[in-house]
């Protein structure tokens, strides 16, 4: 049955949700959508019904996103705020009525990409991951895997740096150029992270569209299959990492860094979490 | 990032907290008025007033369009903009912040829309903690009394008329408030809220309230503002 990673929403009933839910992950300009554009009526000619979403798709607050961020005004706390708004609403309106009429949900980026900038940005990686508890796990989750040599051609001759997706809010004083290579680089870093402890399964975007559909093609029918399967593709870093992650999806993270001491001298009381305070609360 | 109970700023934030009707935006402007007096530089800030999620929260509201989660995450997003653009950088500064309603009006309205307690409470964990919170401790029937006496009406989300409790927008209203107030009773231990009881007289509730700030106010500076 499908399972959310921590509380589901109320009155959400996850035994209904018979549909498929395929993730595509990967950075701004890897070729997502053009993945997705080609998935759509391979689906559809095998009598599927394909829904496929997108950030800053939702009714409710895609526009808000939009006009907030060209005002280059927002926080970082506030810009993952609104992007989860906008998360929850294509979940209950999209999302969900779709995979329980039976669809093939195609999703162009999901939470990752989403805790990822988040995390590049000082979030605090639990706090996040509770912020998307309620999302859905997906059926699999394909990365495109790019490296930032391959990454920069394909978007200087496109569609060109992105303000955001170039972390100018980061790296301010920095050109475009310097400030993509240097927030790719960690981004990418991140996603190789959330790749281990999610699961994905991992397919080289470096050759043409048409090769990385092949591969996609096949890790989709796989997956529509129903049958119990292997990843296809595994999960392995250049560094040779192991394989405990392999076969858990884990939403816990090590607790981050302990913060300062108070300064000397402070009188107010010591710090307090806020879920501390509230375990064993009757009110749960 | 920061979290509840770990900053550290200069400043002071006192916020007022209760069902509508408790009288706590009075306080909050008697209040105001008297800290100006008395040379403090103070800054107002009210919930779900940040201009840059003002118009999804208004589609939202107006189309009907906000379940629980949506209503939930659309005033986490308007809190968490006045919170990094205003409240921290004004407490930072040494100012004396006042605050009409803060996260345990979300804790309570999110609750009662069923979300979890846990969830919420971890979703507002980047706020500061505020220097007193005070509660204005009303029984049910007088709170509903003053609003409905005021008003021609209450509004679709403020009657709780998402959640199906009543077809009747009152009965709705009373229930909803009803289960809210429910919750600031548990969170009245758990964050240790200053607890006023309204339905004292405005004076009596006023007094209280000025000697429990004058208490936190202390070691405070008084900042020389423009008039």
């Amino acid at each position: 049955m499908r399972e959310t990673y921590a509380a589901p929403l109320p009155g959400m009933n996850l035994a209904e949700l018979t549909g498929k839910l395929i993730v595509i992950e990967g950075t701004d300009g890897v070729g997502r959508s053009t993945q997705i554009r080609l998935l759509r009526p391979w689906l559809e000619q095998q009598g599927r019904a394909v829904l496929d979403t997108a950030l800053k798709r939702s009714a409710l607050a895609g526009k808000g996103i939009q006009q907030a961020q060209e005002g280059h005004t927002l926080g970082r706390i506030t810009l993952s705020l609104f992007y989860a708004t906008d998360f929850a609403d294509r979940l209950e309106h999209e999302i969900v009525p779709a995979l329980r009429a039976g669809f093939v949900v195609l999703t162009d980026r999901y939470i990752y990409s989403l805790m990822a900038r988040a995390i590049m940005r000082g979030a605090d990686p639990r706090w996040i991951r509770n912020a998307y508890g309620f999302a859905l796990k997906p059926d699999a989750t394909f990365y495109l895997r790019i490296g930032v040599d391959d990454l920069i051609p394909r978007v200087v001759f496109s569609r060109g740096f992105d303000y955001w997706e170039s972390g100018m809010d980061i790296h301010p004083s920095e050109d475009m150029y310097d400030s993509f290579r240097k927030y790719q680089t960690e981004l990418l870093t991140e996603f190789e992270r959330l790749a281990k402890e999610y699961n994905f399964e991992v397919i080289d975007a470096t050759p043409d569209a048409h090769t990385v559909f092949e591969h996609l093609r096949a890790g989709v029918a796989q997956v529509l299959s129903g049958e119990p399967r292997e990843p296809l593709f595994s999960v392995a870093t250049p560094a040779g990492g192991t394989s405990e992650a392999a076969g858990k999806r884990v939403l816990e993270m090590p607790a981050p860094a302990k913060p300062a001491a108070p300064a000397a001298g402070e009188s107010e009381p010591a710090p307090q979490a806020l879920t501390s305070a509230a375990e064993g609360d009757a009110n749960r | 990032m920061k979290r509840y109970g770990e900053h550290r700023f200069p400043g002071k934030l006192f916020v007022v907290e209760g069902i509508d009707g408790s009288g706590k935006s009075t306080q909050l402007a008697l209040l105001h008025q008297w800290l100006q007096a008395e040379g403090y530089g103070v800054v107002f800030s009210e919930w779900n007033s940040s201009p840059l999620v003002r118009e999804t929260t208004k589609r939202g509201k107006k189309k009907h369009m906000l379940t629980p989660p949506t209503f939930s995450l659309i005033h986490a997003t308007d809190f968490a903009d006045r919170m990094e653009h205003n409240i921290i950088p004004l407490l930072k500064a040494g100012a004396v912040v006042l605050c009409d309603r803060y996260i345990y009006t979300a804790f309570a309205r999110d609750v009662v829309r069923g979300m979890d307690p846990l969830w919420v409470r971890e979703l507002y964990s980047f706020a500061v903690k505020p220097t007193a919170a005070f509660y204005f401790r009303v029984p049910l029937d007088v709170a509903m009394k003053r609003i409905l006496d005021g008003r021609s009406g209450v509004k679709f989300y403020e009657a709780g008329m998402d959640l199906s409790l009543s077809e009747d927008p009152q009965e709705s209203f009373r229930i909803f408030q009803g289960r809210i107030l429910d919750e600031y009773e548990k969170m009245v231990p758990e964050f240790d809220l200053t607890t006023v009881d309204a339905t004292l007289s405005i004076e009596e509730q006023q007094t209280y309230m000025r000697q429990t700030v004058k208490a936190k106010l202390a070691q405070a500076k008084r900042l020389r503002v423009a008039p």
